[in-house]
């Protein structure tokens, strides 16, 4: 199934500028930032381009993909893979995408409580018989808060020069206003939602007449959501078949956390080191040389920070012999690593064994001779 | 050897010079005029041919007949429309990295029947390769795939024809217009009819165009691409050309550090089998961004000093954007440029950065001051030309800086999770074929495509040969050849050519008064059981400024001074700089540099003593030991280059050869590339004054040259030989009418994912110096082997890859393998055996002073002296 190349064709005399199929995406990217939906999944989804657009968005949790054509999906499916960067800075979102291979024809519970369910440009490719079920799988079975759905809109096909009869040889139909909206309508009544018309791809002025190039309708449901209880009742057996699972790293993993937490732990404390130690250098170069080539900068905020901290004498960091020392109270006063971990326990206790501590846990360990290089 | 060459030394062919992007433009487009100037690389593919009744898409139908082997020298592309299906399979970069279809050895006639070695007794190895093995009478068939009437859209093409999946079989790959099966169609034309949805027929015809055998390069492509699938299912992450495993990181928290466990990998036709070559490989990356790199730097160096110094560190590194999958090389850092410029999108649009990562990719620019990092894609084809622009803030440092490989301590940290011992590294190999074979979904795709590998590695025998004597003023020495290091044996025995140390400067701070007077006491100890002569240095304290060394310098050095030897008190780049500069061009004489630190230790003070002696006699062109070298008349030649990234991006070729029979002195010069010039001009230049020379000492001219060619990049094989080895040839031909030298060429290669374990019983170790492999893992159509000639402490040992290229010598390839082990032993600044040739490694040490310090050709008064040591 192929929605987007379809516009390709009428290069002649209209040209939509981003893309028409990106607008499409882009509108549904918005009203995802406008309602923040947690779990989002798109029906007919595919070469994943808009799946792949909304793992951006930070509120999503779930993202799920459904198509009838498996080859299609598997295609670029590996573009929804987690980033090198998911591993390097894991953030606190978990994120899980998800493939289904299936027909919107056919319930499976795996659908169940989604916030926000798309079919762009997908009604227009269903056979009567998987059209006339349609409603009743997407409002009725899996009844999320808000539905987008999008499909051509006829009318403006007569500014499409050289078009035989559809957009798309695969299309079984194409709609006017008219006949998207009384369908719109009627579904939204029958399964208790609110439905908004609007569209993208605007006609040439003095033509506007004939809408939009894609007419869109965005579905809100009026009810609150149902119980769990409620949709265990709808659970049926499933007959999607799962194609890819993709589960981003998230700091709401242990693993995660305490890997995130140990670095930030070891760099703030190699911070503190090499102001403590420049400062003493500082203060011994001046006893004795009066010509030091070299400054003894200090990062401002770091060193502002750590006076200011100096000010508590339990916070001071010390050097004894070989070793510098740096109290866990100290490096946990540091915002990214309060944000971490939340509470002093937290962090001892995600942090033991990872790091050397001073015999009574109380301050962080570090050895001096890393810092013999003088360049 | 110092470690940061490394990176740096890696070739780069003369016509990927880059230019400056305009400021804030993402993608504009630019002609690049030094590419003009610059004559085209011959390794450019030939254009593919337009069939005429094609449709647009730019593809290539193959009229060969079925019974020959297609052999086309470059540019083996399956079809444009495949490599842009499976472009991310193939890693992204279309350079033909394996140097296929550079068929060397049939230019070479005496190694025709065999190239391999007879000497030395037999060990039993165990290589890091597995056979691939596919059905007998396996082929690969290759279709085109017309339509009538033509269909565009490649997923419908693709629709309409898996419409007859019943043909044609669920295995398949398909670009649009060439499919490949594994097995055959039942006629050579199939025409079959789908129908479009809304009910138009259309006529398909598949036609078969190629019956590909297991060996040839399409095939050899087609499998890099099918195991590249493979990897992408066991759920690895591609970073650059390898896949690593993000599940398992290994963290080194104290340097920031997360290494992540992985593969490298090739499937090629090795000398009688196709293999996989499959070894460990670790991504080093960092949890900070350029951003915050460059943030921290400017709290370590003066403000004025910090765009020099952000440039020595980053460019040339590789970072990992936040917001793809994608790795770029740091070209240069725009500092007019920041995050609130804007550039032109696909669409014509013009955005702001800001903007643009904002609503894309949901990334937030804090910084919006921090200057943007240019790239230049390598990739000609890139869909997007032009430079690339970055920002700092978005972009994760991968790989190491030159500064952490200086950090004796994280090299320690890493090594101990990379460098694994050879057990261990067989056994994550070993784990790569277990994902394979365990996993249902890899055994299926290999099995459809009648494919499989080999369970075990790949062993075989390998030889090693005879040890070498080190020689020294008469005496004999004998060594442990398993530490192919004599320092001990040798030490305190008088040297082949001792040089005086009559008249030498000792230039110092107040600070390091009593470690000079240390250094000269240590000297006096140690220099009289080698057989130099040395009389008390001229001694002068100078304050710790680069102008106070340089005027100590130039007010004390007289024509009668052997050496000037510097005590610096810091590893100051600019002062060492300054002082190599001054003494290798406007006063030439030796010199040494000295840290003060090197001294501190009194446990070591001797053995450094030691070695300061004998590499300022070196310096001055003293001879230390050699080895028995049978071969009369021969110059033996060094080349390596030195890539500078930094100023002007010019590169640097050093250039050494041997003036005598022992190998013993060296006379050396460099070509300075500029721009819209190309190296091997340079490298002419220096063949004919080395001829010169070398007829200035021997009264006759060389009967043969040996040229050992190192700094070689992957890809680059090919400009050798149509370019390189002709101007070669022209130089000699030149000197004389009747002067017709023989000559051999042998590329050298230090940087592969091959291993060598040596069998002992159950147990694996590092092959012992001096193994020599020349069947099974090298390649058919070139005269090449491998040697093992160092030894390690800890770690896989990693051979060297000899690639003769060039040979009218007629030596037999066992005296070619045992005369590159000689030159082994040869370098001065180490009593041991060392990983190449000692005239590459004196020619990248060369190269590397220049490119690093000096920046121009030294003066030719010191051509004859190892001054670069």
């Amino acid at each position: 199934m192929d929605k987007n190349f379809q516009e390709e064709q009428f290069r002649g005399m209209i040209k939509f500028t981003p893309p028409l199929s990106n607008q499409r995406y882009q509108f549904v990217k918005d009203l995802v930032e406008k309602y923040k939906p947690k779990k989002v999944a798109d029906l007919g989804c595919a070469d994943c381009k808009l799946l792949w657009m909304l793992k951006f968005c930070s509120c999503i949790e779930l993202l799920v993909g459904l198509d009838i054509c498996e080859s299609v999906m598997k295609e670029k499916m590996h573009k929804l893979s987690p980033l090198p960067v998911d591993y390097l800075q894991p953030t606190e979102r978990s994120l899980t995408v998800t493939l289904y291979h299936g027909s919107v024809a056919h319930e499976d519970p795996c659908m169940l409580g989604f916030d926000m369910v798309t079919c762009i440009e997908l009604i227009e490719h269903l056979e009567e018989s998987e059209l006339k079920k349609f409603p009743e799988v997407v409002f009725g079975f899996m009844a999320p808060s808000i539905v987008v759905i999008s499909t051509p809109n006829f009318e403006f096909n007569t500014l499409l020069p050289g078009l035989m009869l559809f957009r798309h040889p695969d299309h079984k139909f194409e709609w006017n206003r008219a006949q998207f909206q009384s369908w719109a309508l009627e579904t939204a009544r029958h399964y208790n939602y609110l439905v908004e018309f609007t569209g993208v791809g605007r006609a040439p002025s003095g033509m506007e007449n004939v809408g939009f190039c894609t007419q869109i309708g965005v579905f809100v449901r009026k009810y609150p959501q149902t119980s769990g209880f409620a949709q265990s009742e709808k659970s049926s057996e499933t007959v999607y078949k799962m194609v890819f699972k993709a589960v981003y790293p998230s700091l709401k993993d242990e693993k995660y956390l305490q890997n995130t937490l140990v670095g930030e732990v070891i760099s703030t404390a190699q911070i503190i080191k090499r102001c403590l130690l420049e400062r003493l250098m500082s203060e011994h170069e001046e006893c004795n040389h009066s010509t030091t080539e070299r400054k003894a900068q200090l990062q401002p905020c770091f060193s502002k920070y750590i006076s200011k901290l100096a000010t508590e004498k339990s916070l001071e960091s010390f050097v004894n012999g070989n070793v510098v020392y740096v109290p866990l109270k100290t490096i946990f006063s540091f915002p990214k690593v309060n944000q971490l971990c939340g509470t002093l326990e937290r962090l001892r206790k995600l942090i033991a064994g990872q790091v050397t501590l001073s015999s009574d846990g109380y301050a962080l360990m570090l050895s001096i001779e890393y810092e013999n290089e003088e360049n | 050897m110092t470690g940061r060459a490394r990176a740096r030394a890696r070739g780069r062919p003369p016509a990927q010079e880059t230019t400056l992007p305009a400021v804030g433009a993402a993608t504009a487009q630019r002609t690049l005029p030094s590419q003009l100037l610059l004559p085209q690389q011959p390794r450019a593919p030939p254009a593919v041919p337009e069939e005429p009744a094609g449709y647009g898409r730019r593809r290539h139908v193959q009229n060969v007949p079925q019974d020959q082997k297609e052999k086309r020298p470059k540019g083996l592309q399956i079809s444009a429309g495949f490599q842009e299906l499976s472009l991310a399979d193939r890693g992204g970069r279309r350079r033909d990295f394996h140097d296929l279809g550079v068929n060397t050895r049939q230019t070479i006639e005496h190694v025709q029947e065999s190239k391999t070695g007879t000497s030395g007794s037999v060990i039993k190895l165990v290589t890091n390769y597995f056979r691939l093995m596919s059905r007998p009478q396996w082929a690969l068939y290759q279709y085109h795939v017309g339509y009538n009437p033509e269909m565009e859209a490649r997923r419908l093409r693709s629709a309409l024809l898996f419409q007859h999946e019943k043909l044609i079989g669920k295995t398949h790959a398909f670009d649009g217009s060439i499919l490949f099966l594994p097995r055959k169609l039942n006629n050579k034309v199939t025409q079959v009819v789908s129908r479009t949805r809304n009910g138009d027929n259309v006529k398909i015809t598949i036609t078969l165009t190629n019956e590909l055998p297991p060996s040839s390069p399409t095939c050899l492509q087609f499998y890099n691409i099918i195991f590249r699938r493979i990897l992408k299912m066991l759920n690895l992450q591609q970073i650059g050309r390898n896949y690593y495993n993000p599940n398992d990181p290994i963290t080194i928290p104290n340097h920031r550090l997360i290494v992540w466990p992985g593969f490298t990998s090739s499937i090629l036709q090795y000398e009688e089998n196709i293999m996989l070559c499959a070894d460990v490989s670790y991504k080093v990356l960092r949890s900070e961004t350029v951003l915050d790199f460059m943030y921290s730097l400017y709290c370590q160096v003066e403000e004025q000093r910090f765009r020099d110094a952000c440039a020595k560190e980053l460019i040339g590194l590789i970072v990992l954007t936040k917001y793809n999958n994608k790795t770029y090389r740091i070209d240069d850092i725009d500092w007019d440029g920041n995050p609130k410029c804007t550039f032109r999108k696909a669409d014509g649009s013009e955005i702001s950065f800001v903007d643009y990562y904002k609503r894309q990719y949901n990334q937030e620019i804090t910084d919006l001051n921090q200057p943007v990092l240019i790239s230049q894609p390598k990739r000609k084809a890139s869909s997007l030309p032009g430079p690339v622009v970055l920002i700092p803030e978005l972009c994760f440092l991968t790989g190491l800086t030159e500064k952490m490989r200086n950090d004796f301590n994280m090299m320690k940290d890493l090594s101990v999770h990379t460098r694994l011992p050879p057990e261990q590294r067989q056994r994550e190999i070993g784990r790569l074929r277990d994902y394979i074979q365990n996993d249902e979904n890899v055994q299926k795709e290999l099995q459809d495509w009648g494919l499989n590998f080999d369970s075990s590695l790949l062993s075989f025998t390998g030889r090693v040969v005879q040890g070498e004597k080190i020689i020294q003023s008469g005496r004999v020495f004998d060594y442990n050849p398993q530490f192919a290091d004599w320092s001990k044996e040798t030490r305190g025995s008088p040297l082949i050519c001792p040089k005086p140390l009559d008249n030498w400067l000792l230039v110092y701070t107040r600070r390091n008064y009593d470690t000079a007077n240390t250094l000269v006491q240590n000297l006096f100890k140690v220099t009289p059981s080698m057989g130099i002569r040395m009389k008390k240095a001229t001694m002068i304290e100078v304050d710790d400024r680069t102008e106070a060394y340089l005027r100590a310098l130039q007010q004390s050095i007289t024509p009668e001074t052997n050496i000037a030897v510097c005590l610096l008190s810091s590893s100051r780049k600019d002062k060492y700089d300054a002082i190599k500069k001054y003494l290798c061009t406007d006063c030439p004489i030796p010199s040494q540099c000295v840290l003060a630190r090197t001294l501190s230790k009194p446990q070591t003070a001797m053995a450094v003593a030691t070695k300061i002696a004998l590499q300022m006699n070196c310096k001055m062109g003293g001879e230390l030991w050699t080895v028995e070298i049978p071969l009369k008349q021969v110059m033996i030649v060094g080349i390596d280059c030195y890539h500078d990234t930094l100023a002007g991006k010019q590169s640097i070729a050093g250039f050494v050869a041997s003036m005598n029979q022992t190998m013993t002195r060296w006379f050396s010069r460099c070509a300075v590339q500029t721009r819209g010039q190309e190296l091997v001009d340079g490298l002419k230049a220096c063949l004919q004054t080395a001829l010169r020379e070398w007829f200035k000492w021997n009264k006759c001219l060389p009967s043969r040259v040996i040229v050992y060619r190192d700094g070689v990049g992957d890809g680059q094989l090919n400009t050798l030989v149509s370019y390189e080895v002709p101007q070669f040839l022209d130089c000699l031909k030149s000197v004389g009418k009747d002067y017709n030298p023989r000559l051999t060429v042998i590329v050298v290669k230090k940087r592969l994912n091959t291993r060598f374990f040596a069998q002992c019983g159950e147990a694996l170790k590092n092959p012992p110096p001096g193994t020599v492999v020349d069947v099974e893992v090298t390649r058919p159509e070139w005269y090449d082997f491998f040697i093992v000639s160092q030894a390690v402490r800890n770690g896989c040992v990693s051979p060297t890859h000899y690639n003769v290229i060039y040979d009218t010598s007629k030596l037999k390839p066992d005296h070619i393998q045992r005369l590159t082990y000689k030159l082994c032993h040869m370098y001065y600044n180490w009593s041991g055996v060392i990983r190449v040739p000692a005239p590459c490694q004196y020619a990248h040490k060369l190269a590397f002073l220049i490119g690093q310090s000096i920046h121009k050709e030294p003066n030719l008064l010191l051509s004859d002296k190892l001054y670069y040591l």
